[in-house]
């Protein structure tokens, strides 16, 4: 167990200078390989051609239409736990970290035991409320 | 200009293996897409009884390539289609480009480049080749480039490593959202919609699943997972349902079948990326494939030891020449394409699961598990039993009493609604010679359900 896992702010900047190489590289690539396919391309347009494809038929209205609310119910409820799931991984290192026969060991134990029955209500009343069914 | 030079370098040693892995890996990832693309054809085609790509050589179907590669025979030799991927990529860089009428133009374009980007980055933190010391400081011109040290094989090793890993693959929801979005097409947009929620879903018990095996590591340190892994047994041992729902999100985190609703061909054509061509549309391809590679690594990192094979010194932690960083790199990237091909296999072997089912399974089923895994877990740990006989036997607690209280707390009647449907062999017209009874019929048009009706 390394002390700098415990340390998260203690960071070298110059461990992430690969990493902004990398973004580069990854960048360049992306934007060259459109901005070549653009030039190299022919291009022949039409009023047809860039219609929408809509099963071979002319497109009917545009397709930024009202969309089933479950998708916006998926979105509420991840979030509720992605930041739950955010929030237990400082603990989940400091815990692996400490003496497990100490009191310190129960308090973090208890504590998150209890944030995680807080999700665990919230789970059951969205369960209650029917937002985990999809059909 | 001394004193610049004396504040650049020598540059420290995880520096410089950082930008000499990224030089080598970018490249390695970008040339093995090709052939997992090939691999992909041959595997679908020998699943179908079809033989696949078998023609399309080195000369790439090139006129002026055909003379190199035409021993004696009239057509170049084939290579067994292995030119195949390559040339498919010419072609996409020649095609036309084309952006439909009403798409928004500026997301259209950036859609398919926020898909690539994080899928090319996600591996920075992926330790290949373990550590690797340098001993004698690089010089040249008088000039100490490099500080001798230790330095991990990787293009960055952080010490919040899997936080990074895991922030990098949400944001690959980005490009599918906005492509499907962006383009104007209804089929486009539905398969963005799906996509999103698909993605977003299962972050949520990959992370917890994640969560589990780090309790036992105590580290985000990528490097440090593996070297507690050749110590106290790979985590696949220590958690293995959490090793196999794990598997289970990455699959639909990749929006790879069995969980590709975002893409079902049968349904939506071609799901987010139906109205893009050309190197548009590679991007999206190849930004899929990098995500699997990305995806396989982290698991191997996780679950099977990243580098590290059992009873091979040269894989062992200790090792730090440079003959054991290449041997680790070849190992770890032969475990990556054996998880990736195995996803492959998976693709063509089982059918695509019903979109709602999907999202049952994450949120019923994958969620509460984890939970409960992270919480045993959390009370093993307090308890002192972190070995691996230990944490299996909670594994396979857990997997006993999930199974035998599930049924109680989730009533699945209406899992499968019989929809009626004018004229279907199941819900027949009046006046239809059937053979069932004549139900009222009810359209499926949500727009104006009376109109329909009449």
């Amino acid at each position: 167990m390394t002390e700098s896992a415990l340390i998260l702010g203690a960071m070298d900047l110059q461990d992430y200078l690969p990493i902004g190489i990398l973004l580069l590289m990854a960048i360049t690539f992306a934007v060259a390989n459109v901005v070549l396919s653009l030039l190299i391309g022919p291009r022949r347009g039409g009023s047809v051609k860039s219609d929408a494809y809509e099963s071979g038929m002319v497109p009917i209205g545009t397709a930024r239409k009202r969309f089933n609310v479950r998708f916006y119910l998926i979105a509420m409820t991840f979030l509720v736990f992605d930041v739950e799931v955010v929030f237990l991984y400082p603990w989940a290192v400091t815990y692996a970290n400490i003496d497990p026969a100490s009191d310190e060991a129960w308090m973090f134990l208890g504590r998150v035991l209890f944030f995680m029955a807080t999700t665990v209500i919230a789970y059951v009343y969205g369960y209650r409320k029917g937002v985990f069914k999809f059909d | 200009m001394q004193a610049i030079t004396d504040a650049i370098f020598p540059i420290p040693a995880q520096t410089f293996v950082g930008i000499i892995t990224v030089l080598v890996m970018i490249h390695a990832i970008l040339l093995t897409i090709p052939i997992l693309i090939y691999f992909e054809r041959k595997i679908s085609a020998y699943i179908q009884d079809r033989i696949g790509p078998n023609r399309v050589g080195f000369d790439f179907g090139l006129p002026f390539l055909q003379k190199l590669f035409s021993f004696g025979g009239k057509r170049p030799f084939g290579f067994w289609g292995l030119g195949q991927s390559a040339a498919d990529g010419l072609k996409f860089l020649l095609k036309e480009d084309v952006t439909p009428r009403g798409a928004d133009k500026w997301l259209f374009s950036i859609a398919p480049m926020a898909a690539v980007v994080p899928a090319f980055i996600g591996w920075a933190v992926i330790p290949w080749g373990g550590t690797l010391t340098i001993t004698n400081p690089i010089n040249l011109f008088g000039l100490d480039l490099v500080a001798p040290g230790n330095a991990t094989v990787a293009v960055a090793d952080i010490n919040i490593g899997f936080i990074y890993l895991l922030a990098i693959a949400s944001l690959g929801i980005y490009g599918v959202t906005l492509g499907g979005w962006s383009s104007n097409s209804k089929f486009s947009f539905l398969g963005g919609m799906r996509a999103s929620a698909n993605m977003i879903s299962y972050e949520i018990p990959l992370g917890l699943a994640l969560l589990a095996t780090l309790l036992l590591a105590g580290s985000f340190r990528a490097s440090d997972i593996i070297t507690m892994q050749a110590s106290a047994g790979w985590f696949v041992l220590a958690q293995p349902l959490a090793c196999i729902i794990f598997f289970v999100c990455v699959l639909a985190e990749c929006n790879r079948a069995p969980f590709d609703n975002a893409e079902a061909e049968q349904e939506l054509v071609g799901g987010f990326h139906t109205e893009y061509s050309a190197m548009r549309f590679a991007l999206f391809f190849l930004a899929e494939y990098a995500h699997m590679i990305t995806a396989s690594a982290f698991l191997i990192l996780v679950f099977f030891g990243g580098y590290h094979l059992p009873f091979v010194p040269l894989t062992a932690p200790e090792a730090t020449g440079l003959l054991a960083a290449l041997v680790k790199t070849f190992v770890f990237f032969n475990k990556v394409i054996l998880v990736v091909v195995v996803m492959m296999v998976i693709r063509w072997t089982l059918p695509r699961i019903r979109y709602d089912q999907v999202l049952r399974l994450c949120w019923q089923a994958l969620i509460p598990i984890t939970i409960s895994l992270v919480v045993l877990t959390a009370i093993w740990m307090k308890l002192g039993w972190t070995a691996w006989p230990q944490t299996l036997a909670m594994n396979i607690l857990a997997l006993i009493v999930i199974t035998a209280i599930a049924p109680a707390l989730f009533n699945s009647t209406a899992n499968n609604r019989k929809v009626p449907l004018a004229g279907s062999r199941f819900s027949p017209l009046k006046g239809y010679e059937g053979t069932t009874t004549p139900t009222d019929p009810v359209h499926l048009d949500d727009d104006n359900p009376q109109a329909a009706r009449a």
